[in-house]
């Protein structure tokens, strides 16, 4: 029996060395810390039950059987974060590079059926060369395996991917179908396909970073959704957002005690909105002002920044922020920002989280780079997404609502449950300028008349309360009574049951 | 007594002037330009009338319209706080004809002082120490030595046209003062084609302390003690002070006793200041007289217990003093800082925009005042002086005072635009400034580099940590009470941790104790007891029984501490994150020398330049509108533009790179 119980801990040994120590001081050299470093800092101390530590692979190809590792170069199980439930695994770069093989996919795909059935989510945190090429197809087979439970997992439990190192081919195909994506600043990256080849095919010449890292993914592409700077932080703030999220869509989103009372009134967002319709504010501002103690836990910031995403608290629940950004772009909507928002209103909706919604849109962006590149169809998709969603929903409309842009923004016939309009909203179909062209067009030559009937046009449409006289707006409130406001109708909200006509699935404009 | 008054000027002045004017039941009417109207003096007064356009030049410097403003309105009389129209003879005498009252002395006092040499003169008359010297010509070296001897030594040898620092010579004795005539001769006819020069005394280690002054229509006149007003940044006060720490009461005597008599040469009948230089042998000269209230006058006030407004006020009405001068008094020590819109580690640059926080500390009479002109949410115009504040504390004794002023201080919240708050801090634990050895000199001196972060030293760091471990705790208790746990397997917080600042790990263990936690490091014990609200930046508390005043602000990991001057960025993590975060790579910050960065906020008016142009220095690279006005970015050296990286129309955030070079 002894000797039994030494070998267990001779295995377990050696299954936590990985690809040795040489290995290891590589992988610390390149800045970045081990699989098993990583979850002891994701998990709350002592809490992580691992699975599957003795699993090794069956290759016997060019050969592999000489060469075994247990855990065959992924650490998996569950553990908690602040006391709730996740499952977790973590590729290990040191044995084999962290390469996909059969039995590596088979220990994700265990982890992940486990999760769906106690309905908790799944953090994946990827470093890995890509498919063992050693196994051939059955290493594609491996990849595809967990596809489809990524895709069956998708809006029944939240999904979580931080990018820790090499993460390429069909490889981002998983992180791609989860809810999130982090990124660790300069040493991780993310492509379909490498320099290399891009060189060969289109004679780009781009180093990886470039192609595929964190700051290309957080700011061009949008693929991205956190850049960190460091294994450390991307970790710490990922306990961060996973406090926000509720562990299926069976549950209500986790409620935290709040020490912020709801009353709170702040006097100084009755002077955000300026005077001149023209001059831009900080979005962010307000919300800081409105939402529990300031904590806004933002996505994408440096992506499509003319709108602003989020997580925040109200009461202590937690709600999805979506708010157009009059300092970027007079806080237009255009392509990116549309898939952007949309898709994040879709989470919520899945994961029944109520969505707040702020709006100051002059409308959509013109121009034949948005019409060329489909704007319509991807406008289409925030329409959509809020069109679907279910879950409470609460919009503050600060300054302008115009056109199509005010009926996208969670408007009340797109059965907003709250409407709310501060005194300086604008509801109109347009600014007034471009009205009063297209209305009085036989003015046109005369500037004194135009201006009178600008003028005109603006004392009658440029307000709240003609949006209001038909109901389209709850209420016109007060700016420094917004958070009162707001935390009121999300209360009433709590209840809130609606549901969408059976269907297989909708036909979202993709 | 008026019924009504007008208040001709904006800001803090204007609020001040308007709450005295409140107390004594006279009603007021605050007049304002249109970048005011959601100002906080107009929504302070009674009434309020615009007098037009934004540039202080097309309102509050346009008598006629402030004269109309009091017609309209019917007040009797106007304040005209300090700066724009306060020290103007022509509009005290226009008011005058008008039959309006001008709240400050009349306009021939105005008129005497408002000329340097007649005002010399004057108080040469008046029995007033004014710098000896020779105000003609010299013509040789010889006559040079002879009139140097004369006034005595130092002296100091100036070119007429001079200025800055060039064509100045000091010399100590007649080798000194022949070669120095000969030389700013030289330099004088160079720099400037002109070469006269002259002499006078070289007032060594000059301070610049100002007697303040209260005189009536009655022929009364007293003085209200002195300010020391030594501490300047470029000719700027900075803080101002009552008493002088270097004034005995016999100098004292004799300064207010010269200022008394300059002042009832002119028949000065309002609240006044008569400006000295103050030699390190005490000796003393009279430089101008003032004929307006100061912006540090608050000091004045916390020393004697009197309202210099309500006293103009009162003079302006007809009133009599009613104290004599053995009734003046002068009770403990009052300390002044301005609070400026600006930022102290970019050379002092105003700055500018939306006021997102502003709390200034509790005001505390007797202890603590507040004197401003802003409000949370409103807006730093960049047409106005970038002053926004006074805060002025007193004490019992001058350590008292600087004690005060440190925790205040400390308590002063501004985000949105940058303050000197850092740099205020700094001076206030500056050890020659807390011991009271400085002259005008004193900033020159210790920052000859400007200002930087690393001259905020911090002397108790283990406060620092500490009150990063207390409020980690806070959140890691907040965030344990979250629903949805594994039951009987909650998150336990734990008490050990390492918090980390700079390059230095400090391991410690927090526990909770009634009121707040006690934080163990390194063997000593740290109680740490406070009110904190997650909402709120400020902590009010105690360190083992001593009361501290923070600012604490979580930004992603880390904790940002506002504390004297000092910002402190803190991490508290477990201790195998610590050891864990050894392993990160140290990341270079991004060279930041091939970027042309914004200056400020503002929106991308033009980017003049392309990708792959050649630019040589001076030639404009871009052009930001910040507050309408137009400001011109140029190459500061030959560059090759690589990438432009902002558009036309953009609305730009500070440091946002515009443009990449090669």
């Amino acid at each position: 029996m002894h000797d039994i119980i030494r070998q267990l801990e001779e295995k377990r040994e050696m299954a936590r060395l990985g690809g040795g120590q040489r290995r290891i001081d590589a992988q610390h050299a390149r800045g970045k810390l081990t699989a098993r470093e990583r979850l002891e800092l994701l998990l709350d101390d002592g809490s992580f039950e691992e699975w599957d530590m003795f699993k090794e692979h069956r290759c016997t190809d060019f050969d592999m059987q000489q060469q075994t590792v247990p855990g065959d170069g992924v650490v998996t199980g569950y553990g908690t974060i602040n006391g709730r439930m996740v499952f977790v695994f973590s590729q290990d770069f040191t044995v084999f590079g962290g390469s996909l093989s059969e039995s590596h996919a088979g220990k994700l795909c265990k982890i992940m059926d486990h999760a769906m059935n106690v309905g908790a989510p799944v953090i994946g945190l990827n470093d890995s060369g890509g498919a063992r090429i050693q196994e051939g197809v059955d290493s594609l087979g491996g990849y595809a395996e967990v596809f489809q439970r990524n895709v069956l997992a998708s809006g029944v439990i939240p999904q979580i991917s931080l990018i820790m190192g090499p993460c390429a081919g069909g490889a981002v195909y998983s992180p791609a179908m989860t809810d999130f994506i982090f990124m660790v600043k300069d040493s991780s990256y993310m492509f379909v396909t490498g320099p290399e080849v891009v060189k060969t095919v289109t004679h780009e010449e781009v180093t990886a970073e470039e192609l595929g890292g964190a700051i290309t993914h957080s700011t061009r592409s949008g693929v991205c959704d956190l850049a960190f700077e460091n294994d450390v932080e991307a970790l710490a703030l990922t306990r961060r957002l996973f406090n926000y999220l509720p562990l299926s869509n069976r549950e209500k989103p986790p409620v935290r005690p709040n020490f912020d009372p709801a009353e709170r009134t702040d006097e100084s967002l009755d002077t955000l909105v300026p005077g001149n319709p023209n001059q831009p504010y900080d979005m962010k501002e307000l919300i800081a002002k409105i939402v529990d103690d300031g904590d806004f836990f933002e996505l994408q910031p440096d992506h499509a920044r003319n709108i602003v995403i989020g997580f925040a608290r109200m009461e202590g629940s937690t709600v999805g922020i979506v708010a157009n950004q009059p300092l970027v772009l007079a806080g237009c909507l255009d392509i990116r920002s549309a898939i952007k928002a949309a898709r994040f209103v879709r989470f919520c909706d899945a994961f029944n989280i109520p969505i707040l919604t702020f709006v100051d849109v002059p409308g959509f962006m013109p121009g034949t780079a948005q019409e060329y590149g489909g704007i319509i169809r991807h406008g289409a998709k925030l329409l959509y997404a809020y069109a679907e969603c279910t879950v409470p929903k609460v919009t503050v409309i600060t300054r302008k609502a115009y056109g199509g842009a005010y009926d996208v923004m969670s408007s009340k016939h797109l059965r907003g449950d709250v409407n709310f309009a501060w005194p300086s909203a604008e509801i109109a179909v347009m600014g007034p300028k471009g009205a009063v062209e297209i209305i009085f067009r036989e003015e046109k030559g005369d500037p004194v008349k135009l201006a009178e009937r600008e003028a005109e046009y603006k004392a009658k449409f440029a307000n709240p309360f003609v949006a209001g006289h038909r109901g389209f707006i709850d209420d016109v409130i007060q700016p420094h009574e917004t958070r009162k406001r707001v935390c009121r109708s999300l209360a009433m909200l709590r209840a809130k049951k609606l549901e969408n006509p059976w269907r297989k699935h909708g036909n979202i404009p993709l | 007594m008026f019924k009504k008054i007008l208040v001709a000027n904006r800001g803090e002045i204007a609020c001040r002037v308007i709450k005295t004017a409140r107390r004594m039941g006279i009603a007021t009417v605050a007049v304002y330009s249109e970048a005011d109207a959601d100002a906080l003096h107009v929504e302070l007064a009674d009434e309020a009338v615009c007098i037009g356009a934004a540039p202080s030049k097309e309102s509050y410097l346009v008598m006629s319209k402030i004269i109309a403003a009091c017609r309209q309105t019917g007040a009797e009389a106007v304040h005209p706080g300090y700066g724009f129209l306060s020290e103007n003879e022509e509009f005290s005498r226009r008011l005058e004809e008008e039959g309006i009252v001008f709240i400050g002395p009349k306009h021939y006092s105005v008129a005497a002082m408002g000329d340097k040499i007649a005002s010399k003169k004057l108080a040469l008359e008046a029995k007033v120490n004014t710098i000896p010297g020779w105000n003609d010509a010299i013509d040789t070296p010889e006559r040079a030595v002879e009139i140097a001897r004369d006034v005595g030594y130092p002296v100091m040898i100036k070119a007429s046209a001079g200025g800055g620092g060039k064509g100045l010579r000091v010399a100590f004795n007649d080798r000194e003062a022949q070669e120095g005539f000969a030389s700013c001769v030289r330099e004088a006819r160079n720099a400037f084609g002109d070469d006269r020069v002259f002499i006078e005394k070289f007032v060594e280690e000059p301070r610049h302390i100002e007697i303040q002054v209260l005189g009536d229509a009655h022929g009364n006149c007293v003085y209200l003690h002195e300010r020391e007003c030594s501490i300047q940044r470029r000719h700027q006060k900075v803080i101002e002070e009552a008493p002088s720490p270097f004034l005995d009461p016999a100098t004292r005597r004799a300064m207010g006793e010269q200022a008394v008599a300059l002042a009832k040469a002119v028949r000065y009948q309002s609240a006044g200041t008569v400006e000295f230089v103050v030699g390190k042998d005490k000796s003393f000269y009279f430089l101008e007289m003032n004929t307006r209230l100061q912006v540090e006058h608050p000091v004045t006030e916390l020393i004697t217990g009197l309202d210099l407004v309500e006293q103009m006020i009162r003079v302006a009405a007809g009133e009599p003093l009613a104290f004599r001068q053995e009734d003046i008094a002068l009770n403990g020590w009052a300390m002044e800082c301005r609070i400026n819109a600006e930022d102290p580690f970019r050379g002092f640059l105003p700055s500018t925009g939306r006021l997102v926080k502003f709390r200034p500390p509790q005001e505390v009479p007797g202890q603590v005042r507040v004197d401003t002109g802003v409000y949370e949410g409103g807006e730093i115009s960049m047409y106005y002086d970038s002053m926004i504040a006074k805060l002025i504390t007193h004490g019992a004794t001058r350590d008292a005072a600087i004690e005060r002023m440190r925790e205040a201080l400390n308590a002063f919240v501004i985000r949105g635009p940058g303050s000197n708050i850092p740099f205020q801090a700094a001076l206030m634990q500056h050890p020659r400034f807390v011991s009271g050895d400085f002259n005008t000199g004193f900033i020159a001196e210790e920052y000859p580099r400007g200002f930087n972060a690393a001259d905020v030293p911090h002397d108790d760091p283990a406060l620092l940590v500490a009150v990063a471990g207390s409020i980690h705790y806070r959140y890691q208790k907040r965030g344990s009470g979250i629903v949805g746990q594994l039951p009987g397997h909650e998150f336990r917080i734990p008490s050990g941790y390492v918090a980390l600042m700079g390059e230095a790990a400090y391991p410690i263990e927090v526990a909770e104790i009634p009121g707040g936690h006690r934080v163990r490091h390194d063997g000593e014990h740290y109680d740490v007891l406070a009110e904190w609200r997650f909402t709120e930046p400020t902590l009010h508390g105690t360190l083992n029984g001593r009361p501290f005043t923070m600012q604490a602000e979580r930004v992603g990991l880390k904790y940002r501490l506002f504390h004297w001057g000092l910002q402190a960025t803190v991490a508290v993590v477990s201790p195998r994150a610590a050891e864990l975060m050894r392993l990160m790579p140290k990341k270079a910050p991004p060279d930041l020398s091939r970027f042309l960065l914004s200056p400020m906020p503002g929106l991308l008016r033009e980017v003049a330049v392309a990708a792959g142009q050649e630019v040589k220095a001076g030639e404009t690279l871009a052009v930001i509108e910040a507050m309408k006005m137009e400001n011109v970015l140029k190459a500061e050296q030959d560059v090759v533009v690589a990438e432009v990286l902002a558009k036309a129309g953009e609305s730009l955030a500070v440091d946002q790179p515009i443009l990449r070079f090669k």
